[in-house]
């Protein structure tokens, strides 16, 4: 399945939504986007996943890239479908990242 | 089920993950059972790809069969690039040298994701081919 996705920001959040199949063919693209986001003044990045239908080991690899880049940055990983949040969670990433549901203002656009 | 002979690159990812779950869906395998079986042969195909073939400065094919038994569903993969053992420890050296953090998270992550994802992983050296199994459990029928 091919894998798509794009980045949108708006008042220091950037938002990458990523759908489709992230293997470690698509994972160039995603990081693209990421190193995109790492080169502009935000506060947070989200990580749009609710169309994201499978993620192997090199979609984490991109997560922990964007985590060593952007230190200062809160890293949201946002409606993940069940067995991506699976993988998330038993390799333990879901310490590094928020993990949310569905877009929550409240929390991802505190200041 | 029939056989697959696809490149080792990239390209052929897709192919494979289509061949594992057709064989997932003839053998009754669950939705999660399926997904976790195609991250386990999607983790160690990438291996071969990157790993065995391009780091290893050769090029070659991957041969992916399937066999259904009573109690699992079966796959194996065969590549002709160097001896590479995904489960093997990591030298020492490797350990001391100042490698960077995500390098060693991310290998251990994939063959964490192997091990987690089927009931039965097994590499081999058979002559001068890798051939990497993932046996899953088939769910027994009421």
């Amino acid at each position: 399945m091919a894998f798509n996705c794009e980045l949108k920001t708006i008042n220091a959040i950037a938002t990458i939504s990523v759908s489709g199949e992230l293997d470690r063919k698509a994972a160039p693209d995603f990081q693209a986007k990421v190193e995109e986001a790492s080169k502009q003044d935000i506060t947070a990045l989200v990580i749009d996943m609710k169309e994201l239908e499978y993620m192997a080991s090199a979609g984490l690899r991109v997560l922990i890239f964007a985590k060593q880049h952007m230190p200062n940055v809160t890293v949201y990983v946002v409606g993940a479908q069940e067995l991506v949040a699976d993988t998330i969670e038993k390799t333990g990433f879901n310490e590094s990242i928020v993990m949310l549901s569905k877009y929550d203002a409240a929390i991802i656009e505190k200041n | 089920m029939k056989s697959l002979s696809v490149p080792g690159v990239l390209d052929s990812l897709d192919l494979i993950a289509e061949y594992v779950m057709e064989a997932a869906a003839e053998a009754g395998l669950d939705k999660k059972a399926t997904y976790k079986l195609r991250l386990a042969v999607d983790e160690i195909a990438t291996n071969i790809v990157t790993h065995g073939y391009e780091e290893g400065g050769c090029q070659g094919d991957m041969d992916i069969h399937s066999e259904i038994s009573d109690q699992y569903l079966t796959i194996y993969i065969e590549d002709t690039a160097r001896e590479f053992n995904p489960a093997a420890k990591i030298p020492e050296e490797l350990e001391r040298v100042n490698q960077p953090i995500n390098e060693r998270i991310i290998g251990g992550l994939g063959i964490f994701l192997v091990l987690d994802g089927v009931d039965d992983f097994i590499y081999e050296r058979v002559g001068n081919k890798n051939r990497n199994t993932f046996k899953s459990k088939i769910p027994e029928s009421k």
